[in-house]
Parts: C-alpha cells; sequence; structure tokens
C-alpha cells in the first residue's frame, strides 16, 4: 500500500484584487521527497509556495497536510512546515537570537547555543564567528545562509525554498544547496524548491511540477517550453528562444499550452557531425553531464540563450569524448514529437 | 541683557539650593507627564499597529483623522476637557477639575494622536517579509503582533519621544485644566509663565533649564537603550 501524501490540494484557487494568479485543481506532493517547482516569472510559483506553507490562505479551495485540512496558524502545520523567501528576513537581533526564535516558540528545552552552532555548521558558518555577530554585520550569502540554518535547526517535516541561490554568492549557493539536501537525509523532510536553475533541480529532485500563468503545466523530468509561440506569414508556428534563435513546433493547441518535449526526444550534434538535421536547429553550449540514476542514461544540459534544455546521448555519443562542458553543440528535434499540456 | 545673566546664576542657585516652589513643579510635572505617557503609549501603540498593519474599510479616512488631529491646539484641548470635568460637564461628578489627574487626561489627547501616528507610519513601513519569516518559524497571532512591535521599536520610541516632547512642553491645557494651582497643579511650563509674568526671571530661567535637563536625560537613556539592543 502506498504511502499517503505529505500535501494533497485540491480545488485551489487564489486572486488578487479579483485577478486570479493560481489554480490547481489536484496536486500531490509525496512524503519525503525532493520535488522541483519550474515556470517562468510570474507562474505562481512563489503563491503555491507561499499557499503550501499556509502563510496565505487559498481564495477557494482545500490544502490536507498530512490527511488533515489545513490553514495559517493551525496547529498541525505550525511546527511543521517552514519556508525560506527569495529575500530572507532577518530580525534586528543577533544571528543567534534569529536562528533560535523559532525553538523559543517551541519552547524547546536544549541548549540552544549548542543547536544553533549545528545548524550554522549544516550552512557552512563557523559558529564561533558568526552567532554574536548584529544583523547587519552580514553579507546577502551570509544573511540568506543564517534565514536557511534558522529553519534547520527546527529540523522541519517540510522545507519550502525559495529561489535559494538566486541572489548570493557561488560560495553561499554551494552551501544552500549542500544544507537542503542534508535536510532529507538527516531527517527525512520533504524538501520543495522553486529555481529557475533547471540544472540543479534536475540533478536533485526526485520530481518536477512546471507552472504557467498559474497553472500547473506539467509533472515530470523533461524539456517545457512555455508561450508566448508565434505563426510566421506561412502559417509555421515557432517559440523563439532568447534574442535570435527559435525552435519550430506544432501548433499549440490552446493559447496557454506549455510544449513538453522528453529528453529522449531531444538530439545533440557536434557541429562537425555531419549527420545533424539542417532544421528546426538551435545553437548552444553544454554545460553539464550527469547519469540518470535510476535509468543509467547520460543527459546533456545545454544552454541556449539563457534557456535551459535536456537532451539524452545516443549510445554512440556516450563512447565518444566529443560532448564536455563548454562544448559548443547544435540542439534538434523534431516537432511532432512534442506533447502538448 | 544683565538681568538675563543675573537670571541665569540666580537659577543655578536655586536648582541647587533645592528651591521648594520650584521643585514642587517640576514634581508636578514629572507625575502628570508620567500618567500621560502611560496611558498615551498603552492605548496608542496598539491602535497604531492595527492602523499601520491592517487593510479595513474606513482606513484612509481614519489615518487622515488621526493625522489631522497631530495639529491640535493645546487650548482647545484644554478648553474641551474643561467643558468635560467642570461640575455641571458630563464628567463633573468625578470631580478631575484642578487635578493632576485632568491634566493628565488633556495631555494623553495632545499625545494620542502622535503615538498613534507615527506608530502605524513606523509598522507601514516594516518589512513583509517580516510577517512571512515568523510565520514560517512558527509563530502564532499573539507572537507575531508582539515580535512586530519589538521589530518596529525604534519607530515606537521615536514617536514616544515626540509625545512627550509635546506633553513636556504643553501650556494650554495644564493651565485650564489644572488652574496652576500652587503646590497642587503648577507645572514647570505654566510656572514658566506665571513667573515670567511676574518678572521673576531667575525662577523662570530655572525651571527651563530643568525642563532642558529632563529632556536630555530622556534622550540620553533612549539613545543607551537603543545602542544596547
Amino acid at each position: 500500500m502506498s504511502q499517503a501524501p505529505i500535501y494533497r490540494i485540491q480545488n485551489l484557487v487564489h486572486q488578487y484584487h479579483s485577478s486570479t494568479v493560481l489554480e490547481i485543481d489536484e496536486l500531490t506532493i509525496p512524503k519525503h521527497t525532493i520535488v522541483g517547482l519550474a515556470g517562468p516569472n510570474g507562474s505562481g510559483k512563489t503563491t503555491l509556495l507561499k499557499m503550501l506553507a499556509f502563510i496565505e490562505k487559498p481564495s477557494k479551495g482545500l490544502i490536507w497536510f498530512d490527511e488533515n485540512k489545513a490553514e495559517p496558524f493551525s496547529s498541525k502545520v505550525r511546527f511543521q512546515v517552514t519556508y525560506l523567501p527569495q529575500v530572507p528576513y532577518l530580525m534586528k537581533r543577533t544571528v543567534i537570537d534569529n536562528i533560535t526564535y523559532g525553538l523559543k516558540i517551541r519552547k524547546d528545552p536544549g541548549d540552544h547555543r549548542q543547536k544553533c552552532f549545528e545548524a550554522l555548521s549544516m550552512v557552512g558558518l563557523s559558529g564561533e564567528e558568526f552567532a554574536d555577530r548584529k544583523w547587519f554585520e552580514l553579507s546577502g550569502g551570509e544573511a540568506q545562509r543564517v534565514a536557511l540554518a534558522a529553519r534547520l535547526i527546527l529540523k522541519p517535516r517540510v522545507l519550502l525554498l525559495d529561489e535559494p541561490t538566486a541572489n548570493v554568492d557561488e560560495n553561499s549557493s554551494r552551501m544552500i544547496r549542500r544544507a537542503s539536501l542534508l535536510a532529507r537525509e538527516k531527517w527525512n523532510t520533504t524538501v520543495l524548491i522553486a529555481s529557475h536553475d533547471l540544472d540543479w533541480l534536475m540533478n536533485i529532485c526526485d520530481d518536477m511540477i512546471y507552472l504557467f500563468q498559474g497553472q500547473l503545466s506539467g509533472r515530470g523530468k523533461y524539456n517545457i517550453l512555455f508561450g508566448p509561440f508565434y505563426q510566421d506569414a506561412e502559417g509555421v508556428w515557432w517559440k523563439q528562444i532568447g534574442t535570435g534563435q527559435r525552435f519550430m513546433i506544432s501548433r499549440p493547441p490552446l493559447k496557454n499550452s506549455a510544449a513538453v518535449i522528453l529528453s529522449s526526444d531531444m538530439h545533440i550534434f557536434s557541429q562537425t557531425d555531419s549527420t545533424f538535421p539542417e532544421s528546426n536547429t538551435v545553437r548552444g553550449m553544454l554545460t553539464n553531464l550527469r547519469i540518470e540514476k535510476s535509468r543509467s542514461k547520460v543527459i546533456a544540459t545545454i544552454l541556449v540563450d539563457g534557456f535551459q534544455f535536456i537532451a539524452d546521448l545516443s549510445e554512440e555519443q556516450k563512447q565518444n569524448s566529443n560532448f564536455y562542458p563548454g562544448k559548443e553543440v547544435l540542439l534538434s528535434f523534431n516537432p511532432n514529437n512534442i506533447k502538448w499540456q | 541683557m544683565e538681568y538675563i545673566i543675573a537670571g541665569f546664576f540666580q537659577a543655578i542657585q536655586l536648582i541647587i539650593s533645592g528651591d521648594n516652589q520650584t521643585w514642587s513643579a517640576v514634581s508636578a510635572s514629572i507625575r502628570v507627564t508620567t500618567y500621560s505617557m502611560m496611558a498615551s503609549l498603552l492605548i496608542g501603540i496598539p491602535s497604531g499597529f492595527i492602523l499601520g498593519y491592517f487593510n479595513f474599510p474606513g482606513k484612509r479616512k481614519l489615518r487622515l483623522a488621526v493625522d489631522t488631529l497631530l495639529a491640535l491646539p493645546t487650548v482647545f484641548i484644554g478648553l474641551v476637557v474643561y467643558a468635560f470635568l467642570t461640575r455641571k460637564g458630563p464628567l463633573g461628578e468625578f470631580g478631575l477639575l484642578f487635578t493632576l489627574s485632568g491634566i493628565a487626561i488633556g495631555q494623553t489627547i495632545l499625545a494620542l494622536p502622535v503615538v498613534i501616528a507615527l506608530c502605524a507610519t513606523a509598522v507601514e513601513a516594516m518589512d513583509r517579509n517580516l510577517r512571512i519569516t515568523l510565520i514560517s518559524l512558527g509563530a502564532n497571532r499573539r507572537q507575531l503582533f508582539i515580535t512586530s512591535l519589538w521589530e518596529v521599536r525604534f519607530g515606537i520610541i521615536a514617536a514616544a519621544l515626540n509625545a512627550y516632547g509635546r506633553v513636556m512642553t504643553e501650556v494650554g491645557i495644564s493651565m485650564m485644566v489644572g488652574g496652576n494651582i500652587k503646590w497642587h497643579t503648577r507645572t514647570i511650563t505654566t510656572a514658566i509663565a506665571l513667573e515670567t509674568g511676574k518678572g521673576m526671571f531667575a525662577t523662570g530661567i530655572a525651571l527651563g533649564l530643568i525642563l532642558l535637563l529632563i529632556s536630555f536625560i530622556v534622550n540620553v537613556s533612549l539613545s543607551l537603550l537603543r545602542k544596547k539592543n
């Protein structure tokens, strides 16, 4: 018998000033998983995370947490779920007071200083050096790590992260990524991460949720192209990628449909490869190669004018050493393989 | 000019020698401003928080009314409070006219809009991520309110200082509601007005210096408190 999900959303609608920003009929999040949340700006990722963190109440619909109906300030969720906003807020007090605030609320009887040091160590900061600093004595990256430590110290059942690495330096970004994974390793925490860094999400997440214009547009690990799409004078449909390049697509069934292309349907070619198709090809840079845990395949991440795509390497491509991060490659797919959602 | 300088030195002497009349006025001022500040902060801080934090119908109009009351003339407050507290007024039976409590009521009315308006401004300027952060760390509604207030404490201190400055230096309410009764309701400001009218500059200057000193002590204490935090 499968385990009950930690979250179940039913007929959720959220509106700001009578404009609908989120509309999800049904969504479940399994326990102990890491789930990525992707979508363009304004797609509703932050709103969804706030709903799941029970910070805001949806205009309509229900959110079930661990099979219980839950809403903001409900005792069933208050100490279970924690959320880290994109721009962290540190209270006007010392680092240790910020980090142990949640413990004080919970009337935790333990050694708070010791716990604070452990939490700081999880995010790569020294307790001796940082615990007694004031809130204004931290850089942006350090503040984000302290804010994450304030969540990790609570050993939450659910950790919701909103673009945790968007505004921080490389070192802080690495530490935040590591700490996010530690939470699941140590306490079996369910982690939801909204990020534009698809490469990272694809690497660490068990599952991906795609949002577009406030609606679920897909679920799973694959390429997804959101609108706007346009039709040229000859009636051919296109998706502009970045500033100049474009992909030919099949006709979108609806204005706000999203095009799903499986990584197995996306092909990469070396520029010297004589077999690459001449149509529907864009130029990009291979940024990462990783092995898919479950299916023993090698997946390449390709960056095209700021857009990230994933493509499986063929058996032949896996054997030769022609593909490595930093190499310019050509990317192509057959528009007929698009699955519209 | 000489009589002013002479008055200044006499004032120092009066303060050092512990002149009874001078210290009676000082004591009355400190007591009455303490009452009025306590009342205005107790009512004003939660009201200012509600006005700044929540959105409700009529909020803008209420804010406009509070801002308008910032310019309330002290003599007008004195007149209204007098009318209520006088024997034939609606609150006449309590016998508060010409008492320190009566002055404190008037000064509370004076300080309240200052505390409410400045607290509301401080709360409005509060980072909206604070609420998100506190809820996500597990705060309930009461903890959310208390911690949010603590986060805007510097704004509240500024509001309190501003209000304190107004009540400490007002004359109209103390004169009209208190009646400037020697040894009883004579405050520093009403005493200065009276002594100056009588040509007793030394006493007036002494009281003025004490007023400045009190103000200085309050400001320095709060500044130290702020540094400590």
